[in-house]
């Protein structure tokens, strides 16, 4: 389907819509594989890969609609004899449950020939040398070629049942879970053997294992329910994903680039009646996404299915600078916040990132510059506006008013916004009580300030900040008072916040140590300037400017490990 | 943060005396029709008489009861009090207040305001207001209130200047609250230790000037004020009855006086903690 690509696809598929029942499971796929590329499909369980991989194959059960072009023939027009023909001689498939497919009372090599054998391409004898030249390719020792499947390894079973698709070689290679029970070594030999022989074959990757998909794939197409939601070169979707998904996808997946805190995606993935798939637990979704389902958009090569174009811009400032008499507090700072993300300010104190939050939030005048919310120019503040936009001060102790409970705090902003009656407010209230992860008994939500421990009073202001349900959550460094333990309960408690509301977050801090925690990009402050921003695994790793590298040094590291260079 | 202000009264032994002589005064008004016996107003022709069983202050140069103008005239002294500084208090909020918050042009305009009141002496104002416009007692009142509103409202603007720098109140606002909310929910409750204080200064003004304009005679004749009696007595002090009718209203209002200087003391240790007594601390 890519418009550029001047080769005709090997294998085309156009809405391709397959059932079990009345349970859609791929719902309009168009996808396209030229020779010589990997295309991988990536997704969590339950969406539909295998039954992709399946229905090229024409092994599922369920009905299948729409069209399978390969090589100029459609696949769901052939007849079961025809398509016998197919399989296994120019398309293979290495399934993912490998002890169901071996069969137990041959040995390896006999199942590795059987296929040549059976579509008569070679005669006995020589279908046994070519087993055995596949199984040596593929990694197996020799010893063990008489081997029956019980007495191998999954990683060597899985060995044999690529030889076994590779017998024949077939155009279109599809492999499902290729590397699911392969040890991490295995893993990049294997994939190597398989880049080798490009040109002439096709691949398909199903997986919802990231680095395999980075490992084989030249291009990555996501699933999501059913629908390909993103789809696109490898390095671009995995580097700069569009779409709201597979950016959660990316960030729930533990890598050695990321140093954020591994995050989930809030709810469960269930199958909307109608709009987005993928509505239900995105971060950005907007009325049009509930009702109409979004149509794949191209643009150079990169296609996202997503009403606002992918993920979304929420908050962003230009410009925006304030003077106090001569000192420049903030001087020309423009950032931005995507939806669903967490932007860190770094710099030490006096460097304004205070002002900056004052000013987003509308408790200081901008000398000069503009704030952008959700698209639209922030003129004056509205109460619409702080519904959507919530802030955590730094001193919880001074932020609660020592004349009111808990209870009576926490109401207030759902108080002052007019939302819901007494009984209604104080039910509410005491909801959020419980998400923060305080008590919800009567004795508790009755007490004052005073007589709660500082973690406690900022899980109290926390708790105020998100009765509104805000989408964006401005924390001045909200733990700057609290001790080491508390610090760590606090960040687990924002982190599992935004993950189950789907928050936008801007966290302050000095500390780049725990902005690197929770964040996904980092913004570095001094004199009132951003002096370097970019995703935080790249602002820890190699830092551009010499301040940030003094930032990093001076961050807390209690144990200091001596580097000794290797000869 | 929590100070308890009737613990801070009753630990002052002034605090008590005062709040003693203040229940006594208001004891005594409220009763003055079942002790007066007599209408203070009611003339006879009995006039000047010594103390007797009768009239336990004898009587005045027109006959009138002394001992019942006593008891009413601390009921006028009284209400002119607490008028005043009720009246007085709620401009000083209005003003103190809204100056704090909305600031500006306004701010400015009201602050000098206040200092033109300041500067010119409360009293000569409204003896010379008063000598023109020959007061009712509702209009006195008025005129005490609006000329006593200022001193008040620059103690409580500078308290909601400091208030409104604090934590709650900027999340507050971050919660989209508005003015008027943030004045009634989070500024008055922390405004009532001052606004104590100022309703105290204000209601002892009060009866000082009130008393002050009867006794120079400015004023409703027909109104019975502690004053008043003091003007009439002085005229006849030649004669031995300024010992019943002088001296009893001047002890009364120097003693309602005292009362309420001693409150107010009290209550300002509940402003400012460093004038506490060590040992109530």
């Amino acid at each position: 389907m890519t418009p550029d690509s001047e080769m005709k696809p090997l294998l085309e598929i156009k809405d391709l819509r397959v059932s079990y029942g009345n349970d859609m499971v791929l719902d309009g796929i168009d996808l396209a594989i030229s020779r010589g590329e990997t295309l991988a499909i990536i997704g969590e369980s339950g969406t539909g890969k295998t039954t992709l991989g399946m229905s090229i194959m024409r092994l599922t059960e369920g009905k299948i609609r729409g069209s399978i072009i390969f090589d100029g023939k459609d696949l769901l027009t052939l007849s079961e004899d025809e398509m016998r023909r197919m399989r296994w001689n120019r398309v293979a498939m290495v399934f993912q449950n490998v002890s169901n497919v071996l069969s137990p009372v041959h040995t390896v090599l006999e199942q590795v020939a059987e296929p040549m054998v059976e579509h008569r391409l070679r005669n006995k004898d020589e279908a046994r040398e070519k087993a055995g030249e596949l199984l040596a390719t593929v990694g197996l020792p020799e010893s063990r070629f008489s081997a029956y499947p019980h007495q191998l390894s999954g990683g060597e079973q899985q060995r044999v049942l690529l030889a076994m698709a590779l017998s024949n070689d077939p155009e279109l290679l599809i492999l499902d879970e290729p590397f699911s029970s392969l040890d991490v070594a295995t893993r990049s030999e294997l994939g190597n053997l398989l880049r080798q022989d490009n040109g002439r074959r096709a691949r398909l990757v199903v997986t919802h294992d990231l680095d395999t998909a980075s490992k084989l794939a030249d291009r990555l197409a996501v699933l999501y329910g059913g629908r390909i939601i993103e789809i696109g070169n490898t390095r671009d979707v995995l580097k700069n994903p569009r779409h709201p998904y597979t950016r959660a996808l990316i960030r729930s997946y533990p890598n050695m680039t990321a140093v954020k805190d591994l995050q989930g995606i809030k709810g469960r993935m269930t199958r909307p009646v109608s709009g987005c798939p993928f509505h239900p637990r995105c971060t950005q979704m907007i009325d049009i996404c509930r009702r109409e389902l979004p149509g794949l958009v191209w643009n150079q090569g990169r296609a996202v299915a997503c009403h606002r174009g992918g993920v979304a811009t929420i908050l962003s400032v230009k410009q925006l600078s304030k003077n106090f008499g001569k000192v420049k507090a903030v001087d020309s700072v423009t950032l931005h916040i995507e939806a669903g993300e967490t932007l860190a300010l770094v710099g030490q104190s006096g460097s304004g990132k205070t002002t900056l939050a004052k000013m987003i939030i509308g408790l200081y005048q901008p000398s000069r510059g503009e704030v952008f919310f959700d698209g639209a120019k922030v003129v004056s503040r509205t109460k619409d506006f702080y519904r959507k936009v919530q802030m955590i001060f730094q001193n919880p102790g001074e932020s609660l008013s020592h004349r009111l409970s808990v209870l009576e705090s926490v109401m207030e902003p759902l108080e002052v916004q007019g939302i819901g009656t007494k009984e209604e407010r104080k039910e509410k209230a005491i909801r959020v009580i419980g998400e923060v992860e305080l008590p919800q008994t009567k004795d508790f939500i009755l007490k004052y300030p005073h007589h709660l421990s500082g973690g406690e009073m900022q899980r109290v202001a926390i708790a105020r900040a998100l009765v509104l349900d805000p989408v964006l959550l401005i924390a001045d460094e909200p733990t700057a008072f609290l001790d080491a333990s508390t610090e760590a309960k606090i960040l687990k408690l924002l982190l599992n916040l935004q993950e189950n509301r789907g928050l936008s977050m801007l966290y302050i801090t000095h500390n780049i140590a725990v902005a690197r925690k929770v964040s996904d990009r980092i913004a570095v402050m001094l004199d009132g300037r951003i002096i370097e921003e970019g995703p935080s695994n790249q602002i820890v790793a190699a830092p551009k400017q010499a301040y940030t590298r003094r930032l990093l040094d001076a961050a807390p590291s209690l144990v200091r490990f001596e580097t000794t260079a290797a000869d | 943060m929590h100070i308890d202000l009737k613990k801070e009264i009753k630990e002052s032994n002034p605090g008590q005396i005062g709040v003693a002589i203040l229940v006594l005064m208001i004891v005594l008004a409220m009763l003055a029709p079942v002790l007066g016996r007599y209408d203070p107003l009611q003339q006879s022709t009995t006039t000047l008489l010594s103390p007797s069983r009768g009239h336990w202050l004898g009587t005045n140069h027109v006959g009138q009861d002394i001992w019942s103008q006593l008891l009413y005239g601390a009921r006028t002294s009284l209400a002119v009090g607490f008028s005043v500084g009720v009246l007085g208090l709620l401009l000083s909020i209005l003003f103190g207040v809204s100056t704090a918050l909305i600031g500006g042009v306004y701010d400015r305009v009201v602050m000098r305001i206040v200092d033109a009141f300041i500067i010119i002496p409360m009293v000569i104002v409204v003896i010379l207001v008063a000598a023109y416009i020959k007061p009712s007692l509702l209009l006195l009142i008025i005129l005490l209130s609006v000329l006593s509103w200022p001193s008040g409202a620059r103690a409580i603007r500078a308290q909601t200047l400091s208030l409104k720098q604090s934590g709650h109140i900027s999340a507050s606002r971050a919660f989209g609250a508005g003015e008027l909310y943030i004045a009634w929910r989070h500024i008055l409750p922390d405004l009532v230790p001052i606004l104590l204080v100022e309703f105290i200064y204000g209601v002892r003004r009060a009866v000082f000037m009130e008393a002050g304009l009867a006794f120079l005679g400015i004023g409703d004749p027909m109104v019975v004020s502690w004053g008043t009696m003091m003007h009439d007595a002085l005229r006849f002090s030649y004669l031995d009855v300024w010992r019943w009718w002088l001296v009893p209203p001047g002890v009364a209002l120097s003693l309602t006086i005292i009362g309420l200087t001693f409150i107010s003391h009290a209550a300002e240790a509940v402003v400012d903690p460093r004038l506490r007594d060590e040992a109530v601390a």
